[in-house]
């Protein structure tokens, strides 16, 4: 055991906000920029506004960059210049605009996010070794039954251990602590195509291996420890995350499935 | 059958549904004859707890009659008296073998949100949300009742329905309230809140031995009903000026050894902190008025235990953990894990220890459910209890 090896990723939540963030911004830039240049007090016409779309490309590349690699440690640096030429942008506005106002309106909020920016950039780079790509994840139920028990139902479940074996992920079976069971674990390393924006769309289109995984350790788990799946009103196909969503009221079913 | 739905916020309707079926080998299906609505229920219809859908059964205190069975029960048969739990639990998993019911680790088929909402999951219960698995509940002619071999209790003689139908909930509620106060004879136990629960909770405080109870509410009819069944001594917290310095003044400035929270997320108070919680839940910035909690933990002695019984679902702010750390208090919780509590609380009614009945106020057919409801959340015509009759 020793040092975790699992969950572990260059890249932390407040990289992975900022990339957000950019993609929020550079969105929000592209397609009314009018209405982004009224807010910092620009009159949103001609030059104003095709310079305000050209800085939303700007933070939407940014936004990918930082999305899909590892490290983006030259990203979020790209943020930071992004950062000084809109601060440059908007000083130049306000001396400008009737509309002083607006325009510290819009460098406050640019400063406001070029702390994070500039702190992000100088942790990232701190960061040694080469960057790894995805993430381990590790999906365990504990089982109360034996070794045996749990190893001959294992066997059984053709469907889940083709499932396993395709993600090419890692089966264990640990004793648990203080004789509680065993440690039933799928270990798999979770690197999607496009990063943290793959990760996302698989998760909209509910693609996801690890909650599928999830999902499946714990009707493995129902099976071994009582015999069936656990089955209400609101679920009658059991524990599926797919029907957490939209889910029938908590009522009997007109037609008795079995 | 006729059954209580949710139809809405404030809104309870019974409505025609189709009856429930057998669906797991170790279910069993139970013709209802009594059933009660919990102060719990009233969470759900203000609109408190999360994930309630549209026709939903309410319903987790009930019992009645078993009229079928699946093939997997072996220790019931059709024709059986029965009170069934409410925490839903499959017997076992580590949480049942350890006889913490209220978790079982597969009764929930909608464990995944629970666990988004409170960090792991916890097991299914009758008629409580979806977050709680979505099982229709009792407050309706017959119910499914999943691991029926597990939880529901046999009624061997008898014994009348409103003697022994508080086992599926409250009467355990408000016992182990008390017993997690570590009761050993010689403790001043205050308990807030008068309701069903509290009730239960001073009763089983004093069969557990401690010395003085202290129940506070604002309601004299129900201080009263205990008073009179429980022999406790009761504060309306409207006629005095502080409750944490009537508790010291009381207890020889030491505050209860015990203080147990039986009112939970909607707590009233008169004061600018009642405002401040009322407004932040009305916005849904703050899921919950903890105002009971905040003045157990303060009146609590140095080195007490604060058990918390009364329902939670979700953030409390202005939690006086610095109370907690430094004057070094334990809190303890939880959802009754009821299995547990069945059998003894059975026996101890029928030793005639206790008759749980006392607390009943109001007795209506099914169809009348949804004044039921109005009357117990108004608190109108001195109402403390509502049973429903199928």
């Amino acid at each position: 055991m020793g040092t975790v090896s699992i969950r572990r990723r260059d890249k932390d939540s407040l990289a992975q906000f900022l990339g957000w963030f950019s993609l929020g911004l550079g969105s929000a830039q592209l397609v009314a920029p009018r209405l982004m240049c009224r807010l910092v007090g620009a009159s949103g016409e001609g030059f104003s506004r095709t310079l305000m779309r050209a800085m939303g490309v700007r933070e939407l590349t940014q936004g990918v960059g930082i999305l899909t690699r590892p490290r983006p440690t030259a990203w979020l640096w790209s943020r930071v210049a992004g950062d000084g030429l809109d601060l440059s942008l908007l000083a130049l506005t306000a001396l400008k605009t009737q509309h002083r106002g607006r325009a510290a309106f819009g460098i406050a909020n640019v400063v406001a996010v070029t702390v994070p920016d500039v702190f992000e950039s100088l942790h990232l780079s701190r960061k040694q070794g080469e960057p790894q790509p995805g993430m381990r994840i590790r999906k365990a139920v504990t089982i109360r039954r034996s070794r045996e028990d749990v190893e001959r139902a294992w066997a059984g479940a053709s469907d889940l251990r083709e499932k396993v074996l395709e993600a090419g992920a890692e089966v264990s079976f640990t004793d648990a602590p203080g004789e509680r069971g065993i440690e039933l674990a799928v270990e798999f390393l979770h690197d999607p195509p496009a990063g943290d924006l793959g990760a996302a769309v698989q998760k909209l289109t509910r693609n996801d291996l690890a909650t599928e995984l999830a999902d499946d350790l714990r009707r493995f788990k129902q099976i071994v420890e009582t015999g069936e799946i656990v089955r209400s009103d609101s679920t009658p196909q059991g524990h599926l995350l797919a029907n957490h969503i939209k889910q029938r009221p908590a009522q009997p079913l007109k037609e008795a499935i079995r | 059958m006729r059954a209580t739905c949710w139809m809405g916020r404030n809104t309870v309707e019974v409505e025609e549904v189709p009856d429930p079926k057998i669906l797991n080998d170790r279910d069993a299906i139970v013709r209802i004859t009594s059933t009660a609505i919990c102060g719990s229920d009233l969470h759900l219809v203000d609109g408190y707890v999360p994930t309630m859908k549209r026709g939903d059964v309410l319903g987790h205190e009930f019992m009645g009659e078993v009229v079928e069975l699946g093939n997997g029960v072996d220790n019931l048969s059709v024709g059986d008296r029965v009170v069934v739990p409410f925490p839903i639990a499959c017997g076992a998993c580590n949480a049942c073998q350890a006889e913490l019911y209220s978790l079982c680790e597969n009764s929930n088929p909608n464990s995944r949100l629970a666990e988004k909402m409170f960090g792991h999951p916890t097991a299914g219960i009758f008629g409580y949300s979806h977050l709680t698995g979505g099982f229709a509940g009792g407050q309706s002619e017959y119910v499914r009742v999943p691991f029926a071999d597990v939880g529901p209790i046999k009624i061997e003689n008898g014994i009348p329905d409103e003697s022994v139908l508080f086992l599926s909930d409250i009467f355990p509620t408000g016992y182990m309230g008390a017993e997690m106060c570590d009761i050993g004879g010689g403790e001043v136990i205050a308990i807030w809140g008068a309701g069903p629960v509290g009730q239960f909770a001073a009763a089983s405080a004093k069969l557990l031995g401690a010395e003085r109870v202290i129940l506070i509410d604002r309601f004299d009819y129900r201080l009263r009903i205990a008073r009179e069944n429980t022999g406790v001594e009761t504060l309306n917290y409207e006629e005095i000026d502080s409750v944490p310095e009537a508790l010291k003044e009381l207890t020889g400035g030491r505050g209860p050894d015990a203080c147990i929270d039986a009112v939970g997320m909607e707590a009233h108070f008169h004061g600018p902190l009642y405002a401040y919680d009322r407004v932040k839940q009305a916005t849904r910035m703050e899921t919950e008025r903890p105002y009971a909690l905040r003045e157990a933990i303060m009146s609590c002695r140095n080195g007490g235990i604060v058990s918390v019984v009364g329902v939670y679902g979700g953030f409390v702010d202005k939690f006086p953990m610095g109370a907690v750390m430094n004057r070094a208090l334990t809190i303890r919780s939880g959802q009754c894990h009821v299995q547990r509590y069945m059998r003894p609380l059975l026996e101890r009614i029928q030793e005639g220890d206790i008759d749980p009945s006392f607390i009943i106020t109001h007795r209506l057919p099914l169809d009348e459910a949804p004044h039921g409801y109005d009357v117990f959340k108004n608190k109108e015509d001195e109402c403390l209890k509502v049973v429903l009759k199928p």
